[in-house]
């Protein structure tokens, strides 16, 4: 192991230079943080966008700019798979410790969710299917991997495609149950439930926003010729990260939406 | 040679060069720890006298033990082990030129640098934080204070801590130099992969917990809001899911260090290597399991308050295996007091007073007693707070040749030394006497009969300051005009002191292979190939 890595970094590589793209990016982030506090501490709206939406900009920017650095090398550098497990580990802390402050106000509540909840909440119907568009959407990804392995690039292309459109589909039916749970007033503020149930979904989804911005990012990359079975780590990592993310769904799917539904 | 260029701010502002990085985070915690060291002078000035209670006022005083303890935890002791230190060490020692992703390390610099210019923001702008530095709940949503920047603050330094994690876990599995195997790392390096593992588990929760606590603040959300169904504990328990787990953040790294140092200067073989690590690994793991202990009066469950109980007990032994470690490697040494073993000294016996007095702290008879009392103050600013913070001078003083190519002023180090172990020993050892006799922490009202107490506390404060000054001093003059140093001033055996001083940009010209261990002493046989350290570059 040790070895193998010692000669890949004795040619060309170990000096990336310079780079303005990592100070970008962190004081881009910095203004996206000034931005919200603005709007909610300091009550001015318009600022706030501004120097948020500013900020935003300046992330993608300095985003693009960072890839293609990236990919202005000739040698494989970037996204390791073993960087990718390490940081799934740390997002799997996250969700757990969403999980786990859940269950911690779920406990000891005399009912769950508490009494205020319109009936009908949560909407396990709905729910399930999603479950079935994500989980099918696993699998396609499967599929553009094993594509990308046999060097059928055009096959790789339209199975990442699939996989798109499902995230979307995803992405679209929870927006629709958002926007219908909130017309019938159940809000945020309703009680802990709406809180969690919110924060917990909402959690997920940029979760899932995330995998589809990265999936977008390789389309145009694979459409631009970058990505081969030869350069094909970002893609495995995007997959590892997609297939997280699906299965962190199941939890969300049994602690939110199943679970509220228990005779006990 | 580099250092024949000019100074090119441009050079610095988009570095992806490890070395150059651990230099711009020692720069910026060595910044923020002036201010915390002012402030603790307001802190230490209100203990001083009725007179100045008055002049500096209870929400100045509120301000400044908030800031103080969020920027010397948050910007001083974690970003100097693991900004600094893994930066300047963790490549040298593994025998790679650089970390796995450069510019990933970059971004970890410059969000913590983020971090830091809302850090100072916070003392300037409206809404000053009184918060504490935990910030529980519901104080901390009924306050006028800015809580954004607060979670704002936690916010970047997680975004770096979590990207900095990534890249140097990755960067220890897969770019060690041919040979060097996992026996043969440095101990610092160990105790840095356990720093960054708790990291990467830990800093998500406590970035989850203060996301909820800006969404109950400002969307209107109802996780710590007792009358809507939520629970203000669940913020403690989040809280300090990570937050003792932080304290072995520092802590891990130290005692890597400390190895080091005890090691060369005994000119001994660390005594236990295997042992050493496996103590790390056990506190590492241990280190998540002993949360509640922090919550022994909140009404958690008698059951989980025993486990942690015991569990917190527990951690004293991989502790204490270390401590022995230490002084059986010292014994029959041919011990060499130069500055950076003094201060290991140092910080063996502050650490191990602090770390008594942490047995009764874990006891949960003895620690309702103690509970948000002086002693708790007094324990955690002996056992973590000057301790590490001698430790990591002394570390300091040992690497000044690798990143500035100088030595520094070895008199006025040792002078320092005694004034900051003499100043700390009066600065905390009567406060146990006053958190015994039942004076509660962060009250700004100092009963009169504590008063004679805070006023010798006060003057080692002042002693310690006077030391943090020379310390700066010296660091800065001895950068800009040091001795020149030589390739291994302490004939030391790692990995690291067969470069020249100081290291130049690419590390190694070819990637050293590796026959031996890093503390291979009064063994002539088995001694590290790497690139002579005379060879011109």
């Amino acid at each position: 192991m040790a070895q193998s890595s010692a000669v890949q970094f004795d040619a060309e590589h170990h000096d990336v230079g310079l780079s303005v793209w990592p100070f970008t990016v962190g004081m881009a982030v910095l203004l996206v943080m000034l931005g919200f506090m603005s709007a909610f501490q300091w009550k001015l709206p318009m600022v706030g966008m501004f120097v948020g939406g500013a900020g935003v900009v300046g992330i993608l920017i300095g985003l693009f700019g960072w890839i293609s650095q990236v990919y202005a090398h000739k040698f494989e550098a970037g996204l390791s798979k073993v960087a990718i497990i390490i940081f799934i580990l740390s997002e799997a802390a996250l969700f757990g410790g969403l999980f786990s402050g859940y269950l911690y106000n779920m406990f000891p509540a005399p009912v769950w969710p508490p009494a205020n909840t319109p009936a009908g909440v949560p909407p396990l119907g709905l729910a399930l299917i999603l479950s079935v568009v994500l989980l099918s959407s696993s699998a396609t990804m499967q599929v553009a991997e094993n594509r990308l392995e046999k060097g059928d690039i055009g096959g790789f292309k339209l199975w990442l495609s699939v996989t798109m459109v499902l995230g979307l589909l995803f992405l679209a039916g929870q927006a629709s149950e958002w926007t219908k749970l909130i017309g019938e007033g159940f809000t945020v503020s309703t009680n802990a439930y709406g809180t969690f149930f919110y924060t917990v979904t909402g959690f997920h989804g940029s979760h899932v926003l995330v995998g589809f911005v990265l999936m977008l990012f390789i389309l145009l990359l694979a459409l631009g010729n970058k990505i081969n079975k030869q350069r094909q780590t970002v893609v495995k990592a995007c997959g590892y990260y997609w297939h997280f993310v699906d299965g962190i769904w199941l939890l969300v799917l049994s602690l939110i939406y199943v679970l509220p539904y228990r005779n006990f | 040679m580099e250092q024949a260029k000019g100074f090119s701010l441009k050079e610095w502002i988009f570095a992806t060069d490890h070395k150059k990085i651990a230099v711009l985070y020692l720069i910026t915690s060595l910044t923020v720890f002036v201010v915390g060291t002012l402030l603790a002078a307001v802190i230490k000035l209100s203990h001083w006298s009725p007179a100045m209670r008055e002049l500096i006022g209870a929400k100045f005083y509120n301000v400044s033990f908030t800031i103080h303890g969020a920027g010397m935890v948050l910007f001083w002791m974690i970003p100097v082990f693991l900004g600094f230190f893994a930066n300047l060490l963790i490549p040298l020692m593994i025998g790679a030129r650089d970390v796995a992703f450069p510019r990933l390390n970059a971004l970890s610099y410059w969000a913590f640098a983020g971090a830091t210019i809302l850090a100072v923001l916070a003392l300037v702008l409206p809404g000053r934080l009184d918060v504490g530095w935990t910030g529980y709940p519901p104080y901390s949503l009924v306050t006028d204070a800015n809580i954004s920047l607060y979670v704002f603050i936690v916010h970047l330094l997680g975004i770096s801590a979590l990207a900095s994690a990534v890249n140097f876990i990755t960067t220890v599995i897969t770019m060690r130099a041919p040979g060097m195997t996992w026996g043969r790392l440095n101990l610092a390096v160990w105790g840095l992969l356990g720093s960054f593992v708790i990291q990467l588990f830990g800093i998500p929760v406590l970035a989850g917990a203060v996301t909820l606590l800006l969404f109950d603040k400002y969307l209107g959300t109802n996780f710590y809001n007792a009358s809507m169904g939520g629970a203000p504990v669940l913020y403690q328990h989040l809280f300090w899911f990570y937050a003792h787990p932080a304290v072995y953040v520092i802590a891990l790294p130290a005692f890597g260090i400390t190895s080091e140092l005890i090691s060369t200067f005994s000119r001994k073989k660390i005594f236990g290597y295997t042992s050493m690590v496996i103590a790390i690994c056990l506190i590492t793991f241990l280190g998540f399991d002993v949360w509640i202990h922090h919550l022994y009066t909140k009404g958690v469950v008698a059951w989980a308050n025993v486990i942690q109980s015991f569990l917190t007990i527990i951690i004293g032994v991989p502790t204490g295996i270390k401590v022995f470690n230490w002084v059986a490697t010292m014994h029959k040494g041919s011990i060499e007091f130069r500055a950076p073993m003094l201060y290991a000294v140092g910080f063996i016996i502050l650490f191990v007073i602090g770390g008594m007095t942490g047995i009764a702290n874990g006891l949960l008879g003895t620690d309702v007693h103690f509970h948000d009392t002086y002693w708790v103050v007094a324990h955690f600013h002996t056992v973590l707070s000057m301790s590490m913070t001698l430790l990591a001078f002394g570390g300091i003083y040992f690497w000044f040749p690798k990143f500035t190519g100088r030595m520094y002023n070895e008199s006025l180090a040792k002078t320092i030394f005694w004034l900051l172990l003499i100043g700390s020993l009066i600065a905390w050892m009567p406060l146990y006497k006053a958190g015994l006799e039942g004076m509660p922490r962060r009250y700004w009202q100092i009963p009169a009969q504590f008063q004679e107490i805070f006023k010798i506390t006060a003057v080692g404060g002042f002693m310690l300051i006077l030391g943090f000054v020379l310390t700066l001093y010296n660091f800065l003059a001895s950068a800009i005009a040091g001795q020149k140093a030589t390739a291994n001033p302490w004939g030391a055996k790692s990995l690291e002191w067969t470069l020249p001083s100081p290291v130049p940009s690419y590390n190694f010209k070819t990637i050293p292979v590796i026959t031996g261990g890093p503390y291979e002493y009064g063994n002539p046989e088995e001694k590290l190939e790497g690139q002579p350290a005379a060879e011109a570059v």
